[in-house]
């Protein structure tokens, strides 16, 4: 009984409103404790200011004062809590797969690190033009009602959209 | 100091569920692209109407933090390029199947290429940041 029920909180996948509630608890929770929004992309900041030279530009100085904020702090602890997911669910260990990106795409691993380094960067510039990343904007600002969260998000997912369909028949070979 | 700590703790909850839940999953976010998939958009649903559900809850029985500070909720404005960008990072959400937060989950979870996702958000930021000192209104 106690055995079952450990394996389908830290082993078996869960169901879609397990972790939409958790994460969903996490709005009100944030600004019960601490006043704050929930928000992971702003923290991206921090870390250029930490290993780029940057601390000459005006944005670093004027909104990352502090190099080591709180937002390091939640950056650490998502990288935690992927890891504790991984080690409890005996899946523990570094792997180069990426899903079905890996199975169908036969390039040279260089080429492979650069296609997802793109990826990244896109994201990266993305959020901050945008103002906010999923959490920020379509977790926290719906949930606030926020109109212009809504239309952000919008757009968050017609990119997606076409993305995925280039990468699926360009890349892909067209198979789901 | 505290606050670091908390923060931390709150983290490791939010990695564990986005892992969890499979946000980290490559196929799961592509298969939510292609309408193949609908797991994620269930996750983010909900997590939206929970959201909701504990903001009213906590302003109409409470409105204050624990500490008694009114709570004060921060309303991104829409800047003249928002749009756009939201359209890059969709783009990018749609090539690495990975968002800011879900890719730190990888991280966590070992995968190798999810450093590389994790490296191009940091240059990411970065170019804004260079871009930024030249428009002001980026």
């Amino acid at each position: 009984m106690i055995a079952t029920l450990i394996r389908t909180i830290f082993a078996d996948p869960w169901p879609f409103w397990a972790g939409g509630i958790i994460i969903g608890l996490l709005v009100p929770l944030l600004y019960y404790f601490y006043n704050t929004a929930l928000g992971v992309s702003t923290g991206y900041g921090n870390l250029v200011k930490m290993i780029l030279p940057s601390r000459h530009l005006k944005w670093i100085k004027s909104k990352f004062p502090e190099t080591w904020s709180w937002r390091v702090y939640f950056i650490i602890g998502i990288i935690l809590g992927g890891f504790v997911s991984s080690a409890l669910a005996g899946n523990l260990g570094l792997t180069s797969e990426m899903g079905s990106f890996t199975t169908n795409v036969q390039w040279p691993p260089l080429l492979t690190a650069i296609y997802f380094f793109g990826g990244g960067l896109l994201l990266g510039l993305g959020a901050r033009i945008a103002g906010g990343c999923t959490s920020g904007h379509s977790i926290h600002g719906i949930a606030n009602l926020h109109v212009s969260s809504i239309l952000v998000t919008a757009l968050f997912v017609i990119g997606g959209i076409i993305a995925a369909n280039l990468v699926r028949f360009a890349l892909l070979g067209g198979a789901w | 100091m505290n606050k670091k700590i908390g923060i931390l703790g709150f983290g490791i909850i939010f990695g564990f569920a986005l892992s969890r839940a499979g946000a980290s999953d490559f196929d799961l976010i592509l298969g939510m692209f292609l309408g193949a998939d609908y797991t994620l958009v269930g996750v983010i649903g909900t997590a939206i109407v929970t959201g909701f559900i504990g903001m009213q809850f906590l302003k109409k029985f409470k409105n204050s933090t624990i500490s008694g500070e009114p709570i004060k909720i921060s309303y991104k404005e829409l800047k003249p390029w928002s749009l756009l960008g939201a359209g890059i990072f969709g783009i990018g959400w749609g090539i690495s199947g990975a968002c800011p937060g879900t890719v730190l989950a990888q991280l966590g979870e070992g995968k190798i290429l999810g450093l590389s996702t994790f490296l191009g958000m940091i240059v990411g930021t970065y170019i804004y940041a260079l871009l930024k000192e030249k428009y002001e209104d980026i």
